[in-house]
């Protein structure tokens, strides 16, 4: 593959990162609070959705600070306190409302990628 | 040979220095958010070396470029990019000043005997500028101040417009004292509220 090929290709994903990241975090956190260091091993996990781990947490400073996120300092068993984040209500309407759009959304654009569209212009 | 601890010092001062345009509390809590990100991994794997955690934290330009962006998106019109040293002038009241303003005015004119109506006059003026306070103050969201501003502004300017309106108030001292009552627990309520949920 042409290394311009993978620079592009990588420009597409991290466009796609950039718009849906933050439904994945609130997502990872819907059955039970998480601490950051867990919420990044499951954005690496996924593969798709791993990014440059630093940046992911100005992301949840911001979640805070848009009271969709609250966090608690908890002790652990090993190594130092947790800070833990946990979906406040309006994160959670937030998680449900991208739930309730995104099929649509995906839908549309696999539509758009799938099938071929003629052109409608009077072409005679 | 650099030790880990100086690996951890240096990055974080990196860091540090790539988001020194952000205001300092955000460039704290970014920096304590990382070394709490460093410490918890290196618990849980203690075989990591420190290199292999601060490469995958990643580039400190790319982190502090990203802290900068979302700080940028809630100061609406804020120079992110260029000036960026200089933070948002607006909103930078205590949010004390806006809650008082829309609440005790009204208590001191409910105090007072009805009849004086520079009283009432005045409080209306400190009113509306505590309505505006609290729109341009910065901690708190746009849903949260119209929420606010509908509460303890137009909610009770409707009811008293009401009131006044010829034949709608019953006669006699009791309601109206209710009325008061109601009134300042709505304004308290709102402010005990908008307080509990002020951002810093």
């Amino acid at each position: 593959m042409e290394p311009g090929d993978s620079t592009k290709q990588a420009r597409a994903a991290a466009q796609l990162r950039k718009g849906v990241l933050e439904y994945c975090v609130l997502a990872l956190m819907r059955d039970r609070p998480r601490y950051g260091v867990e919420l990044l091993q499951a954005l690496e996990d996924s593969g798709a959705l791993a990014t440059s781990q630093g940046t992911v947490y100005p992301l949840l400073s911001r979640l805070r600070r848009d009271d969709l996120v609250t966090t608690t300092w908890q002790e652990s068993v090993s190594g130092p306190p947790r800070r833990y984040y946990a979906l406040t209500d309006s994160g959670r309407a937030a998680l449900d409302e991208f739930t309730r759009v995104w099929p649509g959304f995906r839908n549309a654009v696999d539509a758009f990628l799938t099938t071929p569209h003629p052109s409608t212009g009077d072409l005679v | 040979m650099k030790t880990s601890a100086d690996l951890v010092r240096d990055y974080l001062s990196a860091v540090e220095r790539e988001a020194s345009a952000l205001p300092a509390d955000r460039r704290q809590e970014l920096l304590a958010d990382l070394s709490e990100h460093i410490e918890v991994t290196l618990a849980e794997r203690p075989k990591a070396s420190i290199a292999e955690v601060l490469a995958e934290l990643g580039d400190p330009r790319t982190i502090a470029a990203t802290a900068l962006v979302e700080a940028g998106g809630e100061a609406a019109g804020a120079p992110v990019r260029s000036d960026a040293g200089a933070p948002a002038r607006r909103g930078k009241v205590h949010p004390l000043v806006p809650l008082l303003m829309l609440t005790l005015p009204f208590l001191v004119a409910a105090i007072l005997p009805d009849d004086i109506s520079a009283a009432e006059f005045f409080s209306t003026v400190l009113r509306v500028i505590g309505a505006i306070l609290l729109c341009t103050s910065v901690h708190w969201t746009a849903v949260q101040k119209t929420t606010g501003v509908l509460l303890a502004a137009v909610l009770p300017t409707v009811a008293i417009s009401i009131w006044l309106l010829p034949g709608v108030a019953p006669s006699g001292a009791g309601p109206a004292h209710l009325a008061n009552l109601l009134t300042v627990a709505l304004l308290a309520g709102t402010a005990a509220w908008l307080w509990r949920v002020r951002r810093a």
